[in-house]
């Protein structure tokens, strides 16, 4: 499973490497070939390959209907997560781009309706900065989930629907024409779900794909990229795809440094002298743990998670070097926790009950976390989320925003993928297979119930939360692909 | 003055909210509590002359009390009215949300939004059951091929959802419905689920009450409707739904409540004895007879004679436990499928403080 030399292997880094050089129809060919044999496989490396297609998708994407720009994303998206379902990851970084690409549409939409109403009659004398939804925190407004599941009767059906449904394309008026109907609801203060049932043309959430911590100061720049070109050209098209392409380098910025932010809320959770259980090479974890360990003594107690990732963990408490991540040149530079002083106790899974007595707290690694709360994780996960329970030690969930998909878990056994038994079982012992039958999950489902606590690059939150970020970070509209 | 107003251009005494709210109720059978109640506060507005905004509010008010008083549960009838009046306070009180292109003057608002309400009034009826379909739509994903459902009661939404799950073709499910032994709306309701679900060619198995724990262990998932949502997660729903709730916590089967968000409703409860209604489910006495229940329930023995578990529920001192109604907390939860999605049971707060504050 994991690739011998980064180099000559196909994975992440050669990806990359040919994204510069190959067009763009190859290049998705090349992921979608990639992902299916699961040559680049995890979240962290799935987000940045997608991440850095679809901004070449959109660099390369010709004329300036933004609609066809979000058929062309989605229609790219379609196929890269059909590839790989189980890299739930995939579908959330299309998810955030086309969000991106709504936001800004809306945006300028917004702004030159306002525009041109602030000309026709001088209805709404704002700022054009003051109108704009996005500015707005990234608690503004609230659009409750939906499902990742068809939805057969439609906007059509709904009519405050097919008002929040706004940037529903096939409804959307074209862009440049001004749309006075359209401009009050949108910049309408009333956005509540709840009135639904009225049929006043309300929005609820226009708003806000927080690109990460840093979305103040990109944001502001963003803005006043925007006024400028408006103050330019406000009759005529702007450019969609500049401010997307920024929007998608935030969310590369933003896959950059959620480890470090996650890290920083280390010093909150591990005090002196505790002992902290974990399992998986996951570098998120590794860098939480060393963040704390620059100010605090404490033990790990290290899961090998055998039979599929010992050779990562094994090597990251060795090295500090994680062979799976070998890709990433930049990822490998952390040292290994011993080196920073800390005792590190490496156990098998199947201590996980006997030793979880002593353990102060458990801090999981992630593979996806599902808009309920649950998460899926490498497996042996809810083993050791169990046996916490069973002994009530708190279970902390270190994860990126980007791992959190708005997928509900109608049937957790689609979630679980198997891998290689040939890893369980060596293929010298060829005769033990044929008497028995030999299984390999990779992953586990960890219900909600079992989890304490989600640290993510946007600090700490009950798993009953997380409904509220996925609300913020996708758009209903672009739940189903 | 604003006390002198009202009765000297009302015509209040003339106009009948609560025949009018029965009637309504009484004329579609698909129609809910809250929304009924809502279409009768508009046609209370259409029958007034009301020109401002205070005086609308005090009607509504008026109404709105002498609505509650008439029904014996206003639980699930407050979040109609409530959700109306918190829709005009907003909604009056910010003019430009109307949507109109031309600015308008602060009367003119008030005219257009009450012609909006007027005119509007069978939509909102409409979208009402638009969003039942909507629940239906989405929450049949929550069936599986194979699975066995246990729900109970009479809740249209529920039935909706398993009728839409069981048109489908790819999904094979059976279920376990537990029907409460009496006449009332509820479980008339109730029959008229199964037999459809039935005509389906969806395997149905009938039980009482008694029988969830019983039957759990075949159950993979529990999905009931409910009477309301209150701010806290929990649901106000049939009696026995919080025990089919605590027991298929225990089990650990995933617990599913389907509910329109205009079920919502502003209450914070905190145990069963908390909901702003007097059941009186739990009637201590010495006496032995059950001459109470008994002159209680004459009139509704009558068609169900031939089921056994009547006979034996007669026979409880509790009075009107066919209508009554318990509160699930919140923990024994798994997701609330509403027209806007599935929500955690901490989202509901939200949602209501959204429009409350």
């Amino acid at each position: 499973m994991a690739e011998g030399t980064a180099i000559a292997t196909p994975g992440l880094s050669s990806f990359l490497k040919s994204l510069k050089t190959t067009p763009v129809e190859p290049s998705v060919a090349y992921l979608i070939s990639l992902l299916k044999r699961r040559q680049i496989r995890n979240s962290r490396q799935c987000a940045v390959a997608t991440t850095a297609l679809l901004l070449r998708v959109v660099g390369e994407f010709k004329g300036k209907d933004s609609a066809k720009l979000v058929e062309r994303i989605r229609q790219v998206g379609r196929r890269l997560t059909s590839a790989q379902p189980r890299e739930v990851v995939v579908g959330n970084i299309v998810r955030r781009v086309l969000g991106l690409v709504r936001e800004v549409v809306e945006d300028h939409l917004d702004a030159e309706t306002n525009a041109t109403s602030d000309i026709g009659h001088n209805s709404q004398p704002h700022n054009d900065s003051l109108s704009r939804p996005t500015l707005s925190s990234t608690i503004s407004t609230f659009s409750p989930l939906k499902h990742a599941t068809a939805e057969p009767l439609d906007a059509s059906t709904h009519q405050s629907e097919t008002m929040s449904d706004s940037g529903e394309l096939p409804k959307r008026p074209g862009l440049l024409t001004s749309h006075t109907s359209y401009v009050p609801s949108s910049s309408a203060p009333l956005v509540n779900s709840l009135f639904g049932l009225f049929s006043h043309p309300d929005t609820p959430s226009t708003s806000n794909t927080p690109t990460g911590h840093q979305s103040p100061d990109n944001k502001g720049m963003l803005t006043s990229l925007n006024l400028e070109r408006l103050a330019d050209f406000s009759n005529s098209k702007f450019d969609v795809k500049a401010e997307v392409m920024d929007g998608i380098r935030e969310l590369q910025d933003e896959l950059d440094q959620s480890d470090d932010l996650i890290a920083a809320n280390a010093l909150d959770h591990i005090h002196s002298n505790e002992i902290i259980l974990t399992h998986t090479a996951s570098t998120g974890v590794q860098k939480f743990l060393l963040t704390a360990a620059r100010k605090r003594k404490f033990t790990v107690v290290h899961v090998e998670t055998f039979p599929h990732d010992h050779t990562g963990t094994h090597s990251v408490l060795l090295t500090g070097k994680n062979r799976d991540h070998s890709g990433d040149s930049e990822e490998d530079s952390f040292k290994p926790l011993r080196a920073a002083g800390i005792q590190v106790v490496m156990i098998p899974d199947s201590h996980v009950f006997a030793i979880m007595s002593q353990v102060n707290k458990v801090i999981l690694a992630t593979h996806t976390v599902l808009a309920n709360g649950g998460l899926v994780a490498a497996s042996g996960a809810r083993m050791i989320a169990a046996a916490a329970k069973a002994h009530q030690t708190p279970v902390v969930v270190v994860s990126g925003v980007y791992k959190l998909s708005p997928v509900y878990p109608f049937d957790i056994d689609e979630l679980i993928e198997y891998g290689d038994p040939g890893s369980v079982v060596p293929y010298e012992d060829g005769g033990f297979v044929d008497l028995v039958d030999v299984e390999n999950p990779l992953y586990d489902y960890v219900p909600a119930d079992l989890v304490d606590l989600y640290i993510t690059n946007l600090g700490g939150h009950a798993p009953s939360y997380l409904y509220r970020i996925v609300a913020d970070h996708y758009r209903t509209e672009d739940i189903n692909l | 003055m604003d006390v002198a107003t009202p009765t000297a251009e009302n015509p209040l005494p003339s106009f009948d909210i609560v025949s009018t709210y029965r009637r309504i109720l009484a004329s579609d059978p698909d129609l809910t509590m809250p929304v009924a109640a809502i279409e009768a506060l508009v046609e209370a507005l259409a029958h007034s002359s009301v020109s401002t905004i205070a005086e609308t509010l005090q009607l509504l008010e008026r109404h709105t009390n002498i609505l509650k008083a008439s029904t014996p549960n206003p639980i699930s009838l407050s979040a109609g009215t409530d959700l109306f009046q918190r829709y005009m306070i907003a909604t009056l009180n910010r003019p430009t949300s109307l949507g109109g292109s031309v600015h308008l003057g602060p009367s003119d608002d008030f005219r257009a939004i009450r012609n909006h309400l007027l005119s509007s009034g069978k939509l909102f009826v409409e979208r009402a059951k638009a969003s039942r379909e909507k629940i239906a739509s989405f929450g049949k994903h929550f069936i599986r091929d194979g699975a066995t459902v246990l729900t109970n009661g009479g809740s249209r939404v529920v039935g909706a959802l398993l009728r839409r799950a069981a048109e489908s073709s790819t999904i094979r499910f059976r279920v376990i419905y537990v029907l409460s032994p009496s006449t009332s709306s509820d479980s008339r309701e109730g029959h008229q689920t199964v037999a459809d679900l039935r005509a389906h060619n969806v395997p149905v198995a009938t039980i009482p009450d008694s029988a969830v724990a019983y039957s759990l262990g075949k159950v993979d998932m529990v999905i009931v409707g409910a009477e309301g949502v209150v701010e806290n997660g929990g649901i106000i729903s049939r009696l026995g739904t919080y025990q089919m709730g605590l027991l298929a916590k225990s089990k650990g089967k995933p617990f599913y409540v389907v509910a329109e968000s205009h079920k919502f409703v502003r209450l914070y409860p905190l145990s069963q004895f908390d909901l702003p209604i007097d059941q009186k489910i739990l009637d201590f006495t010495v006496s032995d007879d059950d001459k109470v229940s008994g002159e209680q329930k004459t009139s509704e023995d009558e068609g169900v004679a031939d089921l056994n578990p009547e006979e034996a529920r007669s026979k409880c001192s509790g009075k009107n436990v066919d209508d009554a109604v318990d509160f699930t907390p919140p923990d024994l939860i798994s997701g609330i499928i509403t027209e806007s999605g599935v929500l955690t049971p901490s989202a509901v707060s939200e949602e209501l403080i959204k429009i409350w504050f």
